[in-house]
């Protein structure tokens, strides 16, 4: 498998674990898409250097994944994905805040590197999340729900061509790729011309395509409003699942396990 | 039932780059007719296909279908009248199961669930692909992917039924299965296709296009045993 068929199987097999039928997908998509948001509200309020208590976070991927039937382990690898673009973000911490903040031995862990690695885990801890939604709901239900929520239906819709336009590019990209293989003698290194060729090649393709994808949406009655079925109902589970969530995710915040944890590590 | 007619009065089409793919087209196709539509690759089928539900307006002539003329206004209800399969089954499948994408159709119709799932069922059973309902449609073969792609549309139940070479890719089986299921819609059904077994089986008349233009419409026995025909549209 090349990069690109890797990341292809990847996205697709996020379509493929939202067809499951655990108890987590059973739950309404408005309960799973609000108990995520509040998780990734509760994610992002610890202190920028509290690396403990964002740890005691970290359980709730892993049980939710567990009850929806979902190897956390893909979950893991999925968010690995987008690990370089949130280290992009806190990569200058360590750089600025060189104060010392524990020490181990002889290795002295600064401040700024504290702060770096609590980005890191947020934004991995925060994407886990939605993968988990998206794998236990399918995009198509959570866009629905968001509707059902008052979300105007240009955001769901748009959101939703998104979602679609992505696999487009992924595909027509590995079908390209697995072209060039095919006639490029073993060929490796093609000079900077020829991947701007590739590259814009790529974008035509994919816009055509997309638009071609659209004309089949028109021609089957597609009015701008995303088609689902709205077998969507709140029960009592999905009540309970989303206080049950809340409380644990306000429990985690308020006892600050943090402040048990500094004590024992952190000077 | 009489007024389901397609009709093409002098339309020419230029595709935004200025090629010029349909030259002054006229055609009548009444109700229940079966019309397979020939020609060689490049000769313009596909783009008269999609003129057929308004997907592309035609330049200059005008397209009727049963006395409503395809404007921007009509067309919520030319397409719900003229239901066509794409060349390319990619194009056609776009949600994340079969029975999803099946449904899109009824579901835009606004139909009642109960509707809804009667019609999918159907659909897929009478393309032999029920057995696939609830599989993504990206991980099907292409053959698989065609047969579902003619779902999608015959769970809208057109009144009209406008099919891209709706036989490539398809085995044996899916094939004939395919050819009973045209034989057995009484309604208005064209085709565009390069086997020409298919057009002689199951389409009294055919159509011949060639550089964008129709070179030849008549009885499909006929056209099919007109050599000089047939090679001068590069179809021998
Ligand atoms: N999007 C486009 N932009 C510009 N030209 C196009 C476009 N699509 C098709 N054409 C041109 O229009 C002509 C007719 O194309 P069309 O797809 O209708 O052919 P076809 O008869 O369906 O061929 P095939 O048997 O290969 O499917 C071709 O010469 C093609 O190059
Ligand atoms: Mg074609």
């Amino acid at each position: 498998m090349t990069a690109i068929e890797r990341a292809l199987y990847e996205l697709n097999e996020i379509d493929g674990y939202a067809c499951g039928s655990s108890l987590m997908h059973r739950l309404d998509p408005r309960a799973k898409t609000i108990v995520t948001l509040l998780y990734i509200a509760t994610v992002l309020s610890f202190r920028l250097d509290s690396l403990t208590g964002i740890m005691s976070l970290w359980i709730f991927p892993i049980l939710l994944s567990a009850l929806g039937g979902i190897s956390y382990n893909r979950v893991f690898v999925k968010s690995l994905y987008v690990l370089p673009f949130i280290a992009l973000i806190g990569i200058f911490n360590p750089i600025f805040d060189r104060r010392p903040a524990l020490t181990a031995g002889h290795v002295v862990i600064t401040v700024g590197w504290l702060q770096f690695i609590s980005i890191c885990l947020r934004g991995m801890l925060a994407v886990q999340a939605s993968l988990i939604l998206v794998m236990t709901t399918g995009f198509m239900k959570i866009c629905h729900g968001l509707r059902r929520m008052g979300l105007p239906a240009v955001f769901t819709t748009q959101l939703l061509m998104v979602h679609r336009y992505l696999s487009v590019l992924l595909k027509e990209a590995a079908s390209m790729d697995c072209a060039r293989r095919s006639r490029g003698y073993g060929r490796r290194h093609y000079t900077p011309r020829l991947w701007g060729i590739f590259i814009g090649q790529l974008l035509v393709r994919t816009v055509a395509r997309a638009g071609r994808i659209h004309m089949a949406m028109l021609s089957r009655g597609f009015d701008g409003n995303a088609a689902i079925r709205s077998t969507m109902r709140w029960s009592a589970a999905d009540t309970i699942f989303l206080t049950a969530c809340a409380a644990a995710f306000a429990i985690a915040r308020l006892a600050d396990l943090s402040r048990l944890f500094n004590i024992l590590t952190l000077r | 039932m009489s007024h389901h007619y397609v009709k093409f009065d002098h339309v020419s089409y230029t595709y935004p780059n200025g090629y010029r793919a349909l030259d002054d087209v006229s055609l009548l196709i009444t109700h229940g007719q079966k019309v397979a539509v020939i020609g060689a690759n490049g000769a313009g089928k596909s783009t008269l296909m999609l003129h057929m539900n308004g997907l592309l307006t035609a330049t200059e002539g005008q397209v009727v279908i049963g006395d409503i003329p395809v404007t921007p206004k009509t067309l919520p209800r030319i397409r719900q009248t003229v239901g066509l399969v794409f060349q390319n089954p990619d194009d056609q499948l776009f949600m994340p199961t079969v029975a999803d994408d099946v449904a899109f159709g009824p579901i835009n119709m606004r139909l009642p669930d109960s509707e809804v799932d009667r019609r999918v069922d159907m659909a897929l059973k009478a393309v032999g692909a029920y057995d696939l309902k609830d599989r993504p449609g990206y991980q099907l073969s292409g053959g698989q992917k065609r047969s579902v792609a003619i779902a999608t549309v015959l769970s809208m139940e057109p009144d009209i039924l406008v099919m891209d070479e709706p036989s490539s890719n398809l085995d044996p089986r899916a094939r004939r299965m395919l050819m009973r299921q045209i034989e057995a819609f009484d309604h208005t059904c064209i085709i565009t296709t390069h086997d020409l077994d298919l057009a002689l089986n199951l389409c009294p008349r055919t159509i011949v296009m060639s550089g964008g233009h129709i070179a030849a419409d008549g009885p499909t026995p006929d056209l099919l045993a007109d050599r000089s025909l047939l090679e001068r549209a590069s179809l021998l």
